[in-house]
């Protein structure tokens, strides 16, 4: 992916946490991750086909998942159970869904997310594509935006289109 | 009057539910896909209002709202869905929907959209 194509992602974060939580976010930090990256927070990831593929991924602190989906619903959050795995996916939904929408050129669809939570992992490279890692702070805690995106080959989006077609 | 809401995410669900209640409307029913969905207006004639999410597994919502109206053009049914695009839009006005409303959205701008469904119903 180019630089200029994280933009619609970095658009659509604020626009999630203004409308819906009414919370400005500030932009730290961009920078490519490594395959090697480790991680322990709770990650939201859902994938993107179409004329371009790829993952987008919202990694929160539990703390910063506890406060987000809180202020979403109204409610205070002390521990990590259903709801915020659940929030955390909606999040990641939101904010790709919102984001392919001002992909230009682009005919995109998103897959159902995952929402993963654990001590350690490695999220991996796929292929040669670049990963890039917008860090972001706000009064709900620190969290990061992680977008890969890749343009499809031309022979690749002829079968994706006539599978879009079949449906 | 009674609202369905259809959508995967329960949070959401949630979220919409709240709306509804300060507007009023405090019979609510909640499914999380559009199998679901089409299971709960075949047995419940109260439902007056549907709030209708699109990606969601088993059934998406296009799919379901398109199941809908071959028996049922009456009901107000109001996409709910990330899907912005303008083709998309097209799609779901063609199917039959009679509003559509992005996600992310302001809690306040969706009560103020359904305003007019909820007062049709009342008449």
């Amino acid at each position: 992916m180019d630089a200029l194509s994280i933009h619609p992602f970095i658009d659509s974060v604020h626009d999630f946490f203004s409308s819906m939580l009414g919370c400005e976010v500030q932009l730290k930090e961009t920078r490519t991750l490594g395959s090697g990256a480790i991680s322990s927070d709770i990650i939201g990831v859902i994938g993107l086909s179409g004329t371009a593929q790829g993952v987008v991924a919202v990694r929160l602190p539990e703390k910063t998942a506890l406060a987000v989906i809180g202020r979403m619903v109204g409610a205070e959050f002390t521990q990590v159970d259903s709801s915020i795995i659940d929030g955390v996916g909606e999040l990641v939904n939101i904010v790709a869904g919102s984001a392919k929408g001002r992909l230009k050129g682009h005919s995109i669809s998103v897959c159902l997310p995952t929402v993963v939570k654990g001590d350690i992992y490695r999220l991996s490279n796929l292929h040669d594509a670049l990963w890039l890692e917008v860090c972001f702070e706000s009064s709900l805690g620190e969290f990061a935006l992680i977008v890969t995106l890749k343009a499809t080959p031309p022979i690749q989006q002829e079968v994706v289109r006539e599978g879009a077609n079949s449906r | 009057m009674k609202a369905l809401i259809v959508d995967d995410s329960q949070i959401m669900r949630r979220i919409i539910v709240s709306v509804l209640k300060k507007a009023g409307v405090n019979d609510i029913a909640e499914v999380s896909n559009g199998q679901e969905a089409l299971d709960a207006l075949a047995q419940d004639k109260e439902i007056a209002l549907v709030l209708l999410d699109w990606n969601m597994p088993v059934m998406t919502g296009i799919e379901t709202l398109k199941h809908i109206r071959t028996t049922n053009k009456q009901l107000p049914i109001v996409m709910v869905t990330t899907e912005s695009e303008k083709e998309k839009v097209v799609e779901a006005i063609k199917a039959g929907a009679n509003d559509y409303m992005l996600k992310p959205f302001n809690p306040q701008d969706v009560l103020d959209k359904l305003q007019k469904f909820l007062e049709q119903a009342k008449k």
